[in-house]
C-alpha cells in the first residue's frame, strides 16, 4: 500500500503529468502513421530517457506504447490505413461505418473499447500477474501452433460471402509466408537472390501496400471506376454511439479484454492473433454474424478492446520473468535495465514503488488518450470530406514515407506499391484481402512452432495431443469450425 | 606545349587530390556522421549503437546519426556500409562471428566481402551461456554432460538460429564432448528463455546478457560461461575451461568502416572510439545494461576477425551448418 501511495505522489508532480501528455499525444501520432510502428516509437523513447529519472522514464515508454496502439486505429477506421497489423480487423468493419458518414460513431466504439481493453488488462496485470505468467509458461511450441491453427480459423469467418475467392487469397498469403530463410536449415526458400526478402516477405510493407496504398489509388481514381462512391461521404455527422449500442458490445468488449490479455502474456503470439481471434468470437456469438465487415459496431469493440488489452498483458512476463512479451516490452526491458532495475521479482520488491507508478500511470494514460480521442475525433471525422484527389496522394506520400523509414530500404518501397497495384484489384475483383493478410501472419508462426514441436517430439504428432492445453486449444478449433457448419445444416432443415 | 600543359594538369591534379585528402582529414569531421546499424531499432546492437553514438558526438564534436538497416541476419545492413563512400562519413556495427561467415556460408548470394569492410575497434564481447531451468535434474556441466552422452540426441538445447554465434558454439560444445544434441531453433531469446522456463526444452545456450537477470535472480542456472575468465555480471558461474571444456563462444559488437577510408581519417575515428571506450559514464551505462566491455582496436581486431573467420572456416568444411 506504502508503494501505491508513493506511486501516487511520483504521479501527482507536474513532470509527470507534463511527460504523460507529451507520451500519449506522441504515440497517438506515430501509432497514426502508417509505417511508424509501435515497437519503433518505444525504441526512439529510450535515448531521451537515458538522463531521466527511471520513474519519468517508465512512464513516457508506457504512454507512448498504450497511445500507440490505440492511435493505429483512428487511421484504420477514417482512411482505412491501419497503422499497425493490431488494427487490421479495426479497419473492416470502421471503414465501412466511416464511409456511411459514422466515423465519429465508429472512433468512438473504438475510443471506449481501448479504454476498456487497456485499463482491465493493467487491472489483471497488478491483481494476477505472477499467476499469470506461470500459465503463459505451460505454452510451449505445440501449444502455439494450435494457437496459430485457431488464429486461422478466423479466415473462414471473414470468407464467408464468397469462401472460394477468400481461399484463394488465404492460401496467396500461406505461399507468401514461405518466402525467406529456413530458419532450420539456413536455406533460401523463393528469395530469387533477393536478399531483401531473407527475412520473409516483410510484413509491414504489405499491409502498407494492401490497405493504404490500394486505399490511395481508389481515392484518386474517379468514384465511377473505383470502388467507392464519392457522394457517399457527404453526410458527416458527429455521434457518439448510442448507450444501446455500447450495452450490445459490452459482452465482446469483456471477454475481448480477457482474451487480449491472456494472449498478450504469451511470448510468441502477437498482437494481432488476440484482436483476430477476439474478432471471431464476438462475430460467432452475434445475433447479426452476417454485419461483420460490413460495418459493425461489435466488431470494432472486439478488435479494439483486444489489441489494447495486450498492451498490458505483454507486460505480465515482462515485469514478473523478464521475459519480454513482444517486440515492444523486448524494448521496455533495455529501458528498464538501464535504470538499474532487472525485469523480474525484483520488480515488485525492491523497485515496487517505481513499477507501481508505471502501472498507475498506464491507467492514467488509457484515460488520457480516451479524452483525447474523443476531443480530437470531432475534427478528425472531416478528413473523409476531403476530396479524394487530394486525400489519395497525402496517403501515397505518407506510405511511401512510411515504408522507406521501417529499415531505410528502396526496396520495400517497391513492395509496397506492388502490393497496393494488388490491393486495388483484390478489391475490385472481390477479392478478401483480410485472409491473405491474416494467413501471411500466421503461416509462419505455426510454420516455425509445428517444426520445433517436431524437432523436440522426434516426430511424434502425438506431442500435439500431450497436454491438456492441447487438448483444450483443440476442442476449441474444432467447436468454431464445427459450430458455423452445425448452423448451416439447422437452418437448411 | 601539349606536354607540357598536360604534365602541370597532371601536377595540379595530384596536389589537389593531395591536398583534398589532407584537407579531409585535418577538418574531419565537418558534417554529421551515419552510423548504420545491421539491426532493427531496440535490440541489444542498436541500444549498444545509440549508447555509443551518443558519446562519440562528444567526443568528435559533429553529430552521430544512428540509421538501422536491418535484414537477412545483418547482411543488408553490412552490404550497405561496404558499398558507402569511403570518406569516413558512414561508418557501421558489425557483429562477430555473423559477419565473418556470410561470405562462406551464403558465398552465391552475399553481397560484400571482409575486403570491402575495414575494422575499426570491437567494443563489446557478450560471451555465451549454457543454462538449465534452476529446478532440474542438472546441477553442473558435468553431470549434463554424462546424461547427454549416454542419452545421444535426447537432449534438446535452444540456439537463436543456425549459423549465429549460440548454434555455432553448441556445434562446438558438441565436437568437444563427443556428444550429440537435439538443438532448437528459436526465433528470439525471449521465446527460448520462456520454453525452458515452461519444461518445454532441457538447456538454452544464448549470450550473457539476455538471461544474466533470471541467473541472478535464481529461476536459471547457468552450467558454464563460455569466456576465459568468469564475468562480473554473473560472477557465481564456473568457466567452461574450469570444468574441463575449453570452449570459448561470444557475439561482439564492434565497429567498421568502408575499406577504401584514408588512414589518417580511420585514425582519428579509432582515436575517437578509444576515447568513448575510456569515457567513465559510457562505462557505467555498459555495466548497467550488462554488457562486457572488450576493447580491441584497429589492426588487432582485423586479426581477431580473421582468426575467428579461419576457425568457423575449418569447421564448415568438414561440416556445413546450411545444407541444400
Amino acid at each position: 500500500m506504502d508503494n501505491v501511495l508513493i506511486a501516487l505522489s511520483n504521479l501527482a508532480s507536474i513532470d509527470a503529468v507534463i511527460t504523460l501528455l507529451i507520451g500519449t499525444l506522441a504515440g497517438m501520432m506515430i501509432g497514426m502513421l502508417p509505417g511508424l510502428s509501435s515497437t519503433m516509437g518505444v525504441a526512439l523513447c529510450i535515448p531521451i530517457t537515458f538522463n531521466m529519472p527511471p520513474e519519468l522514464a517508465l512512464i513516457l515508454l508506457g504512454a507512448v506504447y498504450v497511445s500507440s496502439v490505440y492511435g493505429g486505429s483512428i487511421t484504420a477506421i477514417l482512411l482505412r490505413t491501419p497503422g499497425t497489423d493490431a488494427s487490421i480487423a479495426t479497419a473492416l468493419d470502421g471503414y465501412p461505418l466511416a464511409s456511411k458518414g459514422r466515423g465519429s460513431e465508429a472512433i468512438g466504439m473504438a475510443t471506449l473499447s481501448s479504454l476498456f481493453g487497456g485499463t482491465v488488462s493493467v487491472i489483471i496485470l497488478i491483481a494476477v500477474a505472477p499467476l499469470l505468467s506461470k500459465i503463459a509458461l505451460a505454452f510451449g511450441p505445440q501449444e502455439y501452433a494450435l494457437l496459430a491453427i485457431f488464429g486461422l480459423v478466423t479466415i473462414i469467418g471473414v470468407v464467408s460471402d464468397n469462401p472460394a475467392k477468400g481461399l484463394v487469397a488465404a492460401l496467396a498469403g500461406l505461399a507468401l509466408g514461405l518466402v525467406g530463410l529456413d530458419s532450420f536449415t539456413g536455406v533460401p526458400r523463393f528469395t530469387f537472390g533477393h536478399s531483401e526478402l531473407f527475412d520473409g516477405v516483410p510484413l509491414l510493407p504489405v499491409l502498407i501496400g494492401l490497405f493504404s496504398v490500394s486505399q490511395a489509388f481508389n481515392l484518386c481514381i474517379p468514384a465511377e471506376a473505383g470502388v467507392l462512391k464519392k457522394d457517399s461521404i457527404v453526410n458527416v455527422h458527429g455521434h457518439l454511439p448510442l448507450i444501446s449500442d455500447i450495452k450490445r458490445c459490452f459482452r465482446s468488449m469483456a471477454r475481448s479484454s480477457l482474451i487480449g490479455t491472456f494472449i498478450g502474456a504469451l511470448p510468441g503470439a502477437g498482437t494481432s492473433i488476440a484482436a483476430f481471434i477476439s474478432y471471431n468470437e464476438a462475430r460467432r456469438k452475434s445475433k447479426n454474424p452476417e454485419n461483420f465487415g460490413k460495418g459493425e459496431l461489435e466488431g470494432i469493440a472486439a478488435s479494439e478492446s483486444a489489441n489494447n488489452a495486450v498492451t498490458g498483458g505483454t507486460l505480465i512476463p515482462t515485469l514478473t520473468l523478464g521475459i519480454p512479451g513482444n517486440a515492444v516490452t523486448a524494448v521496455f526491458v533495455g529501458g528498464l535495465t538501464i535504470h538499474g532495475m532487472i525485469p523480474g521479482p525484483d520488480l515488485f520488491t525492491n523497485f515496487a514503488d517505481i513499477t507501481y507508478t508505471l502501472l498507475i500511470s498506464l491507467l492514467i494514460a488509457n484515460v488520457l488518450f480516451a479524452v483525447m480521442g474523443i476531443a480530437l475525433s470531432k475534427y478528425l471525422v472531416n478528413v473523409t470530406k476531403i476530396p479524394g484527389s487530394i486525400l489519395g496522394p497525402i496517403i501515397l506520400i505518407f506510405s511511401i514515407v512510411g515504408t522507406y523509414a521501417l529499415r531505410n530500404e528502396l526496396f520495400d518501397v517497391w513492395l509496397a506499391a506492388a502490393f497496393g497495384l494488388i490491393g486495388y484489384f483484390m478489391e475490385r475483383w472481390k477479392y478478401p484481402t483480410a485472409p491473405l493478410v491474416i494467413a501471411l501472419i500466421l503461416g509462419p508462426i505455426l510454420e516455425v512452432n509445428f517444426r520445433r514441436s517436431m524437432q523436440i517430439s522426434n516426430w511424434d504428432y502425438s506431442t500435439f495431443f500431450d497436454s491438456y492445453l492441447s487438448l483444450a486449444i483443440i476442442s476449441l478449433v474444432v467447436l468454431s469450425v464445427a459450430y458455423p457448419l452445425w448452423k448451416a445444416w439447422q437452418k437448411k432443415r | 606545349m601539349f606536354k607540357k600543359a598536360f604534365l602541370s594538369a597532371s601536377a595540379a591534379i595530384l596536389v589537389g587530390t593531395l591536398t583534398a585528402g589532407s584537407a579531409m582529414a585535418a577538418d574531419f569531421p565537418s558534417k554529421p556522421i551515419k552510423m548504420v546499424v545491421a539491426f532493427g531499432a531496440g535490440g541489444s546492437t542498436d541500444t549498444m549503437a545509440r549508447i555509443f553514438a551518443k558519446y562519440a558526438e562528444k567526443h568528435l564534436g559533429e553529430r552521430v546519426i544512428v540509421v538501422n538497416k536491418p535484414g537477412a541476419g545483418g547482411e543488408l545492413g553490412w552490404t550497405f556500409l561496404a558499398n558507402s563512400k569511403a570518406d569516413g562519413y558512414t561508418i557501421g556495427l558489425i557483429n562477430s562471428p555473423v559477419v565473418e561467415v556470410y561470405p562462406f556460408t551464403r558465398a552465391e548470394t552475399v553481397g560484400y566481402s571482409m575486403d570491402d569492410i575495414r575494422p575499426l575497434v570491437n567494443v563489446v564481447t557478450d560471451p555465451g551461456v549454457l543454462a538449465v531451468k534452476a529446478d532440474g535434474p542438472f546441477q553442473t556441466l558435468t553431470d549434463f554432460i554424462e546424461f547427454v552422452q549416454s542419452h545421444p540426441n535426447e537432449v534438446t538445447v535452444s540456439h537463436e538460429g543456425i549459423g549465429g554465434d549460440d548454434h555455432l558454439a553448441m556445434m562446438s560444445f558438441a565436437n568437444k564432448t563427443n556428444t550429440e544434441m537435439n538443438m532448437v531453433s528459436f526465433s528470439s531469446n525471449a521465446e527460448a528463455t520462456a520454453a525452458l522456463l515452461g519444461g518445454h526444452i532441457d538447456a538454452f545456450e544464448g549470450n550473457m546478457s539476455e538471461v544474466s537477470a533470471q541467473i541472478n535472480s535464481g529461476t536459471i542456472k547457468a552450467l558454464a560461461v563460455w569466456s576465459p575468465e568468469r564475468l562480473d555480471a554473473i560472477a557465481d558461474v564456473p568457466t567452461g575451461a574450469e570444468q574441463n571444456v575449453d570452449l570459448i563462444a561470444a557475439a561482439s559488437r564492434g565497429l567498421a568502416v568502408p575499406a577504401g577510408v584514408p588512414d589518417d581519417v580511420y585514425q582519428k575515428l579509432v582515436d575517437a572510439s578509444e576515447a568513448v571506450i575510456n569515457d567513465e559514464e559510457f562505462k557505467q551505462e555498459l555495466v548497467k545494461l550488462n554488457m562486457p566491455l572488450n576493447p580491441i582496436y584497429g589492426s588487432e581486431y582485423v586479426d581477431f576477425l580473421q582468426d575467428s573467420h579461419d576457425s568457423l572456416k575449418a569447421i564448415w568444411d568438414v561440416n556445413p551448418w546450411v545444407k541444400d
